[in-house]
């Protein structure tokens, strides 16, 4: 049976079993994920994943059921499931479910690819990692550990709902890096290319994996790693803090992309991540940052990790002002959530990282709009400060307001030069204070930076976000918190 | 059954790959059926169910290994399946640190690991016991806001075989539910938070669970600011659970070990920690939840002492077959992970059976003995700032007060820590004498004689 018949035999049943509204969503995940590590290929797996996933409304609560078992009998059997789930569901309720409305749509998306990552022989992909890494390791003797990375993910889905929108995507993104880590004693520093987080990933072909260089940039890596050893620490003051986009990607994920989802701000990941500051009343009257703060949610972007055609509740993909002018504009939403602040449509930003599982709120591409510096001018109008790179450590209080981040390495600026290699560094901030002092942002070095681990949920889900982001800097930031 | 039949369907597959050349084969098959009702602003907002299955096959040719995990138990599929592993084995370089899949053991079952009333858990009876959670807690008091939370319930059965003669299996289940209650007076929100897990469902109390949670709510608002410094600090045992899955995650798993990334390796034999500190990881201690006899190798889970009276030692280390192989004189400990499918990543080794030592002190004595100090309920979004000095940061979060003269005095605004546990756990003048078992780590609460706050917030 065709998957499409297969969706309209659920979606059929449903409504037979007394749904007002049923979707489904059948999917395949196809997901290489390559490691060397020590001059040894440590990983070489291939997971394929398959399934679907029925998510229904019956007396007004929603209910879901998923199975791997891809048979009309057991669509038609967890299809009632939902139903049955939902009816329980529909026990605890206050008011009845309601979703904005939403255009019916029938179409096709496919990523578009130069060379598609799972075509290219396995032996090309492993022989490009074993050179980086080997270079890498072959810098130093103090270099313990080195690690080679490349990941590539094929998802092809159909989506199918009880309105009448048919869609079927292919979605492909790959990417890898680079990791190092010199040890002396017990003093151990890591450096990552081009970003931590086993490197960076890109809705793009083999390509992009192929731009990213990994052998040209693996002597800097151990290099840089073993320079870490003998660098000063990271003093413990208030100061100029620029930030590269490597780490200001994430400082964005955690303190813009998380708070102004909408199911964070309306209470309903309070058991788990938080809440959010930026509560519904504060939506066209906060002050979340500067004037020359301006953030999107943008599915649209080409290359993003985030980007497709359409989110896993048929919403078609858009870009949306979440900060505009430093004013907080807007929230991610689902259609049940925009339907709760009576918003003309969804933001299209409901993603599941399998078939199996529920879509939630998640980020798509969470970007902030270049300004107007040069990467370079920065530094040189900096009289003090400090420049970060790359992140390594990672913590926000749960309505994303306290901030800590460490990054792998700094330097000193002194009179609009990069100045002496600082190592462990950290810094602190209160979220809209932080964006408040932003004075800066550049426009030349503006990137979109991939991140495949996103948590989020309960059950707990991953998904893959983009960030785009140059430079910027900050102004009276604390850095130094290690003792 | 469930067992009987992935036992079928893995030895199976280690049968047709060697018939496809390999020269050692390792076939784990999986079945993990859960359900999760979860619940927000005091109604059931997402009501999911979902059966997931499927085998991750090893093929090693010559030292050279391919993986490949699909989720289907369907012969055919298996058999495609396993002629791709083989395609990406023989053209994957050799591992020279691979010495062979694991050998067999004796092994035995854990007696009452699996519960079938949990397993069969239906979504009415969910909803029963969340709607219990909801009442319990609006009746406290009229500035209950909001309860939120989740009940899970799930089963997970294994069975690994390879060519070597491994035949081994697991099949366990778990039941948990968390509840956070949001209170408000005066525009002031209070936040309290308790969860329970157990293997059998019958045994989960919403009632306790949500008076508990709601009482600290109820109490945590209107806060106080106080500013950061070091402080005596008395930690729930869901604080010291975070912190010593953490220390796990960055210390006794045999990766960062390895990589030099481990503050073990640096205080091997030494006196780290207090000496009442005494920890192991043990899936046949009764405690323990994720209740599996073997690992995801089919290995025999060992007991690890990763604490013992203060002391860490190399002894302390988790391995799996790979990172056993690679130390001489060192073997696998029975710790890698189940073979459940995740795209996030190779899980490393670590203890996910923490059984802590308890002490001889009640919670209220603990703050009886402090002078100035902190109540942790706990911790949230913890993460290692610099893991060979075992430094870690995170928040407090639910229910933060400030002791002082012995007594609780009032809620504190949430404060952020940034400190190294070597530092904090090396003085531990009391340990509570009370076990909690989450799901994994049982662990009892503590007193520090100080932690180093570094940062408020605002709530």
């Amino acid at each position: 049976m065709m998957f499409s018949e297969l969706g309209k035999k659920s979606l059929e049943e449903a409504v037979r079993e007394g749904a007002s509204y049923a979707d489904i969503r059948i999917g395949k995940i196809f997901d290489e994920n390559l490691t060397i590590k020590r001059g040894v290929p440590e990983r070489v797996t291939l997971l394929q994943k398959s399934g679907f996933g029925v998510r229904a409304i019956a007396k007004g609560a929603w209910g879901f059921a998923s199975s791997v078992d891809l048979t009309k009998n057991e669509i038609v059997e967890t299809t009632r499931r939902a139903v049955k789930i939902a009816l329980a569901s529909s026990r605890l309720k206050k008011k009845d479910v309601a979703l904005t409305p939403q255009t019916t749509q029938r179409d096709k998306y496919t990523t578009p690819l130069k060379r598609d990552p799972f075509k290219v022989p396995l032996d090309e992909k492993l022989d490009v990692l074993l050179q980086a890494e080997r270079t890498v390791a072959g810098h130093s003797n103090l270099i313990k550990s080195s690690s080679a990375f490349f990941r590539a993910v094929r998802e092809e889905k159909l989506f199918m709902n009880t309105d009448g929108s048919e869609i079927i995507q292919e979605i492909t993104w790959c990417g890898g890096g680079l990791l190092g880590i010199a040890v002396r004693n017990s003093e151990v520093q890591r450096r990552s290319y081009p970003s931590p987080f086993r490197g960076s990933f890109s809705t793009k072909g083999y390509e992009f994996f192929q731009t990213l260089d990994l052998p040209g940039h693996a002597k800097e890596v151990g290099q840089e790693a073993v320079d870490l050893l003998d660098a000063e620490k990271c003093p413990s003051e208030e100061t100029n803090l620029v930030i590269r986009g490597d780490q200001l990607a994430l400082q964005i994920h955690e303190s813009c992309g998380h708070p102004t989802e909408l199911d964070r701000a309306l209470g309903t990941e309070a058991d788990y991540a938080g809440t959010s500051f930026l509560t519904p009343e504060k939506l066209g009257k906060l002050r979340y940052g500067s004037d020359k703060v301006n953030i999107v949610a943008d599915a649209t972007v080409p290359g993003g990790l985030g980007t497709f055609g359409y989110d896993d509740e048929g919403t078609k993909a858009k870009q949306a002002y979440l900060v505009k002018k430093g004013l907080f504009t807007g929230y991610q939403t689902s259609r049940e959530t925009a339907h709760e602040l009576e918003l003309e449509e969804s933001s299209g930003g409901m993603r599941a990282d399998s078939p199996l599982a529920l879509p939630l709120i998640r980020m798509t591409n969470i970007n902030l709009l270049p300004g107007d510096w040069k990467a370079e001018e920065i530094v040189e109008d900096t009289k003090s400060g400090i420049l970060m790179l790359t992140n390594t450590s990672w913590s926000i209080d749960d309505k994303r307001l306290n901030f800590q981040f460490g990054t792998e390495i700094a330097w000193k600026i002194r009179n609009g030069s990069k100045g002496k290699m600082l190592k462990n560094p950290t810094y602190t901030g209160i979220t809209p204070e932080f964006w408040g002092s932003c004075n800066a942002i550049s426009k030349d070095d503006w990137m979109m930076w991939g991140t495949p681990n996103c948590g989020k949920g309960v059950p707990g889900q991953v998904m893959y976000v983009g960030h785009g982001c140059g430079t910027a800097r900050f102004r009276s930031v604390r850095v130094g918190l290690i003792k | 059954m469930a067992t009987k039949r992935l036992q079928n369907v893995s030895e199976k597959t280690v049968e047709l790959a060697l018939k496809e050349k390999a020269d050692q084969a390792q076939a784990a098959s999986f079945m993990w059926d859960s359900a999760l009702t979860r619940f927000a602003n005091s109604q059931i907002h997402q009501n999911v169910a979902s059966k997931a299955g499927g085998v991750a096959l090893k093929i090693v040719i010559d030292k050279r290994i391919g993986t490949l995990t699909v989720n289907t138990l369907e012969e055919n599929r298996i058999k495609e399946t396993i002629k791709q592993a083989v395609k990406i084995a023989k053209i994957t370089p050799p591992n020279r640190e691979f010495t062979g899949l694991p050998k067999p053991e004796k092994w035995a079952p854990i007696q009452g690991a699996f519960d079938k009333d949990t397993a069969n858990c239906s979504p009415d009876y969910r909803a029963d016991i969340v709607g219990e959670a909801i009442d319990t807690a609006h009746s406290k008091s009229p500035i209950v806001k909001a309860v939120a939370g989740s009940f899970s319930t799930e089963m997970l059965a294994f069975a690994v075989s390879n060519s070597l003669g491994v035949s081994a299996w697991a099949k366990i289940s778990l039941a948990s539910i968390n509840t956070t209650v949001i209170s408000e007076l005066d525009g002031s929100e209070g936040f309290g938070y308790a969860e329970q897990s157990s293997r059998n469902v019958k045994d989960i109390r919403p009632a306790q669970i949500a008076d508990r949670a709601a009482e600290k709510s109820i109490s945590s608002v209107k806060p106080k600011k106080l500013s950061p410094g070091e402080y005596e600090t008395v930690l729930s045992p869901l604080a010291v659970g975070t912190i010593f899955n953490y220390l796990g995650y960055i210390g006794f798993s045999a990766t960062p070990f390895q990589d030099g990334q481990s503050f073990v390796k640096y205080h091997l034999k030494e006196q780290v920690f207090d000496r009442k500190v005494s920890v192991k990881d043990d899936a046949r201690d009764e405690h323990s939840l994720i209740a599996v006899p073997v690992d995801g190798e089919g290995v025999p889970k060992k007991a690890v002492k990763l604490v013992d009276a203060g002391v860490v030692s190399e002894r302390s280390i988790c391995y799996d077959s790979l990172t056993g192989g690679r130390e001489k004189g060192k073997r696998s400990t029975g710790h890698s992970f189940p073979p459940i499918t995740s795209g996030f990543g190779q899980a490393r080794p670590m203890p996910i059976n923490v059984v802590a030592a308890p002490g001889d002190a009640a919670i209220e004595e603990m703050i009886k003995e402090t002078g100035r100090g902190i109540f942790v309920t706990r911790f949230h979004y913890v993460n290692p700032v610099d893991p060979t000095k075992a430094i870690l940061t995170g928040l407090t979060r639910d229910g933060t007060f400030l002791i002082e003269k012995g007594e609780i005095v009032g809620p504190i605004v949430n404060m952020r820590f940034t400190d190294s546990m070597l530092s904090a756990l090396k003085r531990v003048p009391m340990i509570g004498k009370e076990l909690e078992q989450g799901e994994t780590a049982t662990v009892p609460a503590i007193k520090l004689e100080k932690l180093r706050f570094t940062g408020v917030t605002q709530h």
